[in-house]
């Protein structure tokens, strides 16, 4: 299913933080960008425990699911923002579903297939 | 004067009867007949004269020269107040009192019989040669029915205030030239602000924006244009800015008003708060945003169970499966953008095969125009199309580079028909047996919308056409 066969494994070597608060939507995501290619998968279920990891790490990417059983992911992103680490949005809300303060990031529509997702990381890592 | 009058008598009367001819002659005889009420006074206030009308408006003829009845004849009189009037009150005791005319006095006479008229009293004094003040001549109408129809008219606009006041809109008139005439308390609550009657103009607002926040100039506000385009307009749609920086979304409806000869007098705007209606649909928008969430969650979930299920199997089911699943979710997204009313078909199309790998997609042409379909049509549709592209990409058109792949279509009489054609691909035959794309195309598209499709296993490429009735 989410087999690396469609991208390359273009994120080789790097560490990702995602923010996800359902467990096997988790899974799934980890799955994912381990099949392309990340060395470190972290995964916070709130935004207290992300902040938290934040505060000691530096990863070199970030997945935000934007409301996190009712609470919004805001100040994680806020948190990435000042560190200067990138980060897409995942959502099941339409494109209006995103505070406008954060409208220009990438947004993955729920659910997305690991081409959705490679579409969006290469385009937040043109360089890979 | 008194010449040109002596020369107006003196000439040959055009008069033919000589009864009337009597009454023109006779200064005495010309006052009895005058249908208005005259009195004269001599110095003292005692009655010297007085003509018939004067006596059907007091209701009785009293004596000449009777030191009861001084003044005035009426039984009784009253201000238009109710308080009665004393004798010496009158206006003919106030002429004689002063030596100054009294004009327009309006009072209400009494009479025996209980009746009341309302009447115009205009008195002046009388002086001899010497000048010295020798009476009074009092001159007086009945106005009841002028004064009853004043009222009439008078109550009917403070009916209108009080209604255009009790209105729960906000409503305000202007003259021609756009100057605020009248506001009401709602206009007043919503501006936020008591602009100056007679001086502000256009509107009584503090600021206004249009929508989109850019702001709109009075002098170019709906009333302004209404007035100046003369022409009733409803919206567009705006936002009252108060002093206090408090927003209200309103909905003007400007209406120009004409006189009876067609010229502008003014207009009237009435402005509908929208705050309501915005709250109502920011909640139903958020209701569905929220049914959204947890449906595309739900399906997240699901994907993730059958991707750790077959984690490791080698089985393509597993591709398959997640995309009969997104384009189910994608059709979602597409529904739920137009509240689960309508989706375009044309957006349908193209998602169709942003679920293929690579170049599949660069031999695909698209042909046809937006076409509003409803749920039911946009989900079967989907699934569907998503199955016919499925099986390009792994048998057919779009297996190979070399071939491609058109999908055009178009609406006619309530109708719309789809048109897929493969051309260029591997040589196709007719499978054995019957997939679930070939079994959703027979029961979703004939059972299910009601339509006719028709799949043709033609050895250039797969040829299908679709025919589904749309809604009214």
């Amino acid at each position: 299913m989410s087999n690396a066969s469609a991208g390359s494994r273009f994120l080789e070597g790097l560490r990702v933080l995602v923010v996800e608060d359902e467990a096997i939507i988790s899974f799934l995501l980890e799955d994912m960008l381990g099949d392309l290619g990340a060395a470190d998968v972290r995964h916070a279920g709130n935004v207290r425990t992300a902040l938290a990891y934040l505060e000691q790490h530096t990863p070199d990417l970030a997945v935000l699911d934007v409301n996190l059983g009712g609470e919004r992911v805001y100040p994680v992103a806020e948190a990435l923002e000042a560190k200067g680490i990138l980060f897409v949005f995942t959502t099941g809300y339409g494109k209006n579903g995103i505070d406008p303060r954060w409208a220009a990031r990438p947004v993955v529509q729920k659910p997305f297939n690991v081409e959705g997702m490679t579409q969006a990381l290469r385009e937040l890592l043109p360089a890979r | 004067m008194s010449n040109s009058a002596d020369t107006r008598n003196d000439r040959p009367s055009p008069v033919s009867s000589l009864a009337l001819e009597r009454v023109v002659r006779s200064p005495a005889a010309l006052v009895e007949n005058l249908p208005i009420g005259i009195c004269t006074c001599d110095r003292d206030g005692l009655l010297v004269q007085y003509n018939r009308r004067a006596a059907e408006l007091w209701g009785r003829a009293p004596a000449l020269g009777d030191p009861d009845t001084r003044f005035c004849g009426a039984f009784k009189s009253f201000e238009r107040d109710g308080r009665e009037i004393a004798v010496d009150e009158s206006p003919m005791a106030l002429v004689l009192g002063s030596g100054q005319p009294v004009r327009d006095r309006e009072l209400v006479v009494a009479k025996e019989n209980g009746e009341r008229l309302t009447i115009l009293a205009n008195a002046d004094p009388i002086f001899d040669d010497q000048g010295n003040l020798v009476g009074g001549v009092n001159c007086f109408q009945d106005i009841s029915e002028i004064t009853k129809m004043r009222r009439q008219v008078s109550e009917g606009r403070r009916l209108g205030r009080r209604v255009m006041e009790a209105l729960p809109a906000a409503l305000y008139t202007t003259d021609a030239q756009g100057r605020l005439l009248y506001y009401n308390k709602s206009a007043e609550d919503l501006w936020g602000v008591t602009p100056k009657l007679g001086e502000q103009l256009w509107c009584g607002s503090w600021k206004i924006y249009l929508s989109d926040g850019t702001l709109l100039p009075h002098d170019e506000c709906p009333m302004a244009v209404a007035l100046k385009e003369k022409r009733a307009l409803v919206g567009p749609e705006a936002v009252v800015e108060r002093p206090d920086g408090t927003r209200v979304s309103v909905l003007p409806h400007p209406t120009p008003i004409f006189d009876s000869d067609g010229s502008l007098i003014g207009a009237v705007n009435m402005l509908i708060d929208l705050s309501d209606q915005k709250r109502a649909d920011a909640q139903q928008r958020g209701l569905i945003d929220e049914l959204n969430h947890r449906v595309k969650n739900t399906l997240a979930t699901i994907q993730s169970l059958a991707a750790q299920t077959m984690r490791g199997t080698k089985d393509q089911g597993a591709r398959e499966f997640e995309a009969r699943l997104l384009t189910l979710s994608r059709v979602h997204d597409q529904l739920s953008s137009h509240s689960w009313e309508w989706a375009d078909f044309a957006v349908i199309a193209r998602q169709t095969f942003s679920c293929l790998r690579g170049s599949a997609n660069s031999n695909v042409q698209f042909s046809g125009t937006a076409v509003r379909i409803p749920p039911k049509t946009a989900l079967a549709l989907a699934m569907v199309l998503r199955e016919l592209a499925a099986n390009a990409e792994h048998h057919g058109a779009l297996s190979t580079p070399a071939g491609s792949l058109s999908l055009s279509w178009r609406v006619e009489d309530k109708r719309l028909l789809v048109d897929w054609r493969e051309v260029g691909g591997p040589s196709v035959s007719k499978p054995r047996t019957r997939g679930f794309g070939t079994r959703l195309l027979e029961r979703s598209i004939a059972e299910e919308l009601g339509g006719v499709a028709h799949i043709e296993y033609a050895a250039a490429g797969v040829h299908c056409t679709m025919d589904i009735p749309l809604p009214e």
